[in-house]
């Protein structure tokens, strides 16, 4: 800036000495402050393009490595898990298989199981609904996450976290709209269920599922027609949690009952009592 | 509902203190600009602009470090800064790492202002200032849209997942920013301005400056007060549109809104302490004080203590909207499982 203010300066000087410089004086610091504005404009315009640019293009191409988009259809695998919810007893052994696993903390489940009650005597009933991480297709804890520590892996289609780039912002604890997140109370990290990957890459089942004593559970690869997961999903009909929230979750529940806590505004269910079973007594 | 907040207070104060900052930085900014091309009443809005680039850094800092305070480990936030992705959070961290950088070195260049002894140096510095000024509005702007972005990013909290809370919260932090600035002017200003030279007025508008005493300012607390006047209308404006939008949908924006809307946990939290004494108390004040000029151009006039309360009020009401709209996001999810 300064430099090129100079060079003018020196080439003006060879007119009439007295007046160049008047009109130098006049006219210096208008030119310099609108030229000032302009290179910061754009000095600050090109950086912030550059790099939403170089993030778009990133995106894009690790995307594009992904082999498809979003459905399971294009992953050659996806890991998912078919509960059969006619199956469950609610005896929570999924819950402490997973605890044992992992040593978990106090207070903190990556598997529960809830229990929904509803109606008056005598027209009572009582459901399960064993939860988990979905381990979405569209995943929101990933796209929220900002150190990309939480992400889908593209052999299996499991979502995890990498402890060592997690920060601890709680950002994919807001982003999940199935709870399935935590904080670990000791090391500050979040931590959910990764579909025990320890296991699953060794060929065995995951913990809740061969501890499952109902057989409730049924662990598989989503994207082959011939695993059992594929054959329950085409023959039953299943639901999954929160389809609204467009995250395509990977669990599909055979004849789970979805009443809320919500629903006991409608005058025909009577009275509904969620039990969680966690240190959070409400579903959020 | 006594759900487990995840976020809690350092959130909502980094929320609250980083808005205030960077509207207190942008709109300094903006009055510094207005000081470059007003060579007449230069000095005014210069001081005006020393405020906010002095005080406007460190509510930001102070946020950032109560951020930093509660992730545990101080070396862990440096993780942020290994990549660049499309997360709101992550933008965010990258926005308040150069906005911090640049409102330092903007406020750096303010403080040999006060002895302007060095000719040259002043008007070397006012250059630096006119650049950093230039840079620092859109990043200001950019830091106050997204702590709204960053809450919300996520359909699963319906509440925040609109697109006018991000607006709200930029209006929200320009008003705080500028009561700063009034705050910070009824403090440590211990005598009024010279007020301007006496305007044309009516009979009437005489009457009416000679029967409310207070100190005489120069214009700029004139634009102070009509600014921040017009900023809470806007900001009655969008809270309306937003409960007004949300009240008219079927599903999960509506039954979050039910916390807020009275009859809800949050109700009275929201309507006495953000609408009430944030917003429209503040407002008529602000109102009362500027009429005069307004209407009859009269030289502005406002009492130290009026100023005082009305800027508190505004902060007070900026920090509960920020409580009010975090809290609630969380004890609301959506509806049906």
């Amino acid at each position: 800036m300064s430099d090129s203010m100079n060079l003018n300066a020196t080439t003006n000087n060879t007119g009439n000495p007295a007046t160049t410089d008047r009109t130098q004086a006049e006219s210096q610091q208008p030119v310099t402050g609108r030229r000032g504005i302009l290179t910061a404009m754009f000095a600050s315009a090109a950086t912030v393009l550059a790099a939403i640019t170089t993030t778009l293009f990133r995106s894009r191409s690790s995307l594009a490595d992904e082999s498809g988009e979003a459905g399971t259809d294009q992953r050659n695998k996806q890991y998912g898990m078919v509960i059969d919810v006619r199956r469950c007893i609610g005896c929570h052994a999924c819950t402490v298989a997973c605890k044992s696993e992992f040593d978990l903390p106090l207070g903190v489940n990556r598997c529960w199981v809830e229990y929904v009650e509803k109606g008056e005597y005598p027209d009572v009933g009582r459901s399960f609904l064993p939860r988990l991480c979905n381990h979405c297709s569209e995943p929101s804890c990933v796209y929220v996450c900002p150190t990309n520590a939480t992400y889908k892996r593209k052999q299996d289609g499991i979502v995890v976290v990498d402890q060592g780039l997690c920060i601890g912002c709680k950002y994919c604890i807001q982003a999940c709209p199935y709870d399935a997140r935590y904080q670990d109370p000791i090391m500050g990290w979040i931590d959910k269920c990764d579909f025990c990957v320890h296991r699953v890459s060794q060929g065995v089942e995951p913990s809740c599922v061969s501890t499952c004593v109902g057989g409730a559970r049924i662990f598989g690869n989503l994207a082959d027609p011939d695993s059992e997961v594929s054959k329950l999903i085409a023959k039953n009909r299943v639901t999954v949690l929160r389809d609204e929230m467009g995250t395509f979750p990977n669990v599909f529940y055979i004849a789970a009952d979805h009443t809320d806590a919500v629903d006991s505004r409608r005058p025909e269910v009577r009275h509904v009592r969620v039990l969680t079973h966690r240190k959070d007594q409400t579903r959020r | 509902m006594e759900h487990e907040l995840t976020w809690h207070y350092p959130v909502i104060f980094y929320l609250y203190l980083a808005g205030l900052g960077a509207g207190a930085v942008a709109t300094g900014a903006y009055s510094f600009l207005i000081s470059a091309s007003n060579p007449g009443r230069r000095y005014h809005y210069f001081r005006m602009a020393r405020f906010g680039a002095l005080i406007g850094p460190f509510p930001v800092i102070i946020g950032v470090s109560l951020l930093i305070l509660e992730l545990g480990q101080p070396s862990r936030p440096l993780n942020l800064f290994k990549v660049i992705n499309l997360s709101p959070m992550s933008i965010g961290s990258w926005f308040l790492l150069v906005f911090i950088f640049t409102s330092l070195l903007y406020a750096l260049t303010f403080l040999p202002s006060f002895k302007m002894d060095d000719e040259a140096l002043s008007k070397r510095l006012h250059r630096v200032q006119h650049v950093l000024s230039l840079l620092n509005i859109p990043l200001g702007i950019g830091v106050a849209v997204y702590t709204g972005i960053l809450l919300g990013a996520m359909p699963s909290r319906p509440l925040w997942n609109s697109p006018i809370l991000a607006l709200l919260f930029l209006v929200s932090a320009l008003s705080t920013g500028i009561a700063t600035i009034i705050l910070a002017r009824s403090l440590l200003h211990a005598k009024s301005d010279d007020a301007e030279p006496e305007r044309r007025t009516r009979e009437r508008g005489r009457r009416m400056a000679a029967k409310r005493p207070g100190r005489r300012y120069h214009e700029t607390g004139y634009l102070l007060a009509t600014t921040d006047l017009v900023l809470i209308s806007i900001e009655l404006l969008v809270i309306f549109l937003f409960i007004m939008f949300a009240h008219l949908t079927v599903g999960n924006l509506k039954y979050a809104m039910e916390t807020i809307l009275p009859g809800g946990s949050m109700s009275v939290t929201f309507w006495v302490w953000v609408v009430l004494i944030g917003l429209v108390i503040p407002a008529l004040v602000e109102l009362f004080t500027v009429l005069p000029r307004l209407l009859y151009n009269v030289p502005f006039q406002a009492r130290r203590s009026v100023e005082f309360l009305v800027s508190v009020a505004v902060l007070i009401g900026g920090f509960m909207l920020r409580y009010v709209i975090v809290v609630a996001g969380q004890i609301t999810g959506p509806m049906g499982i």
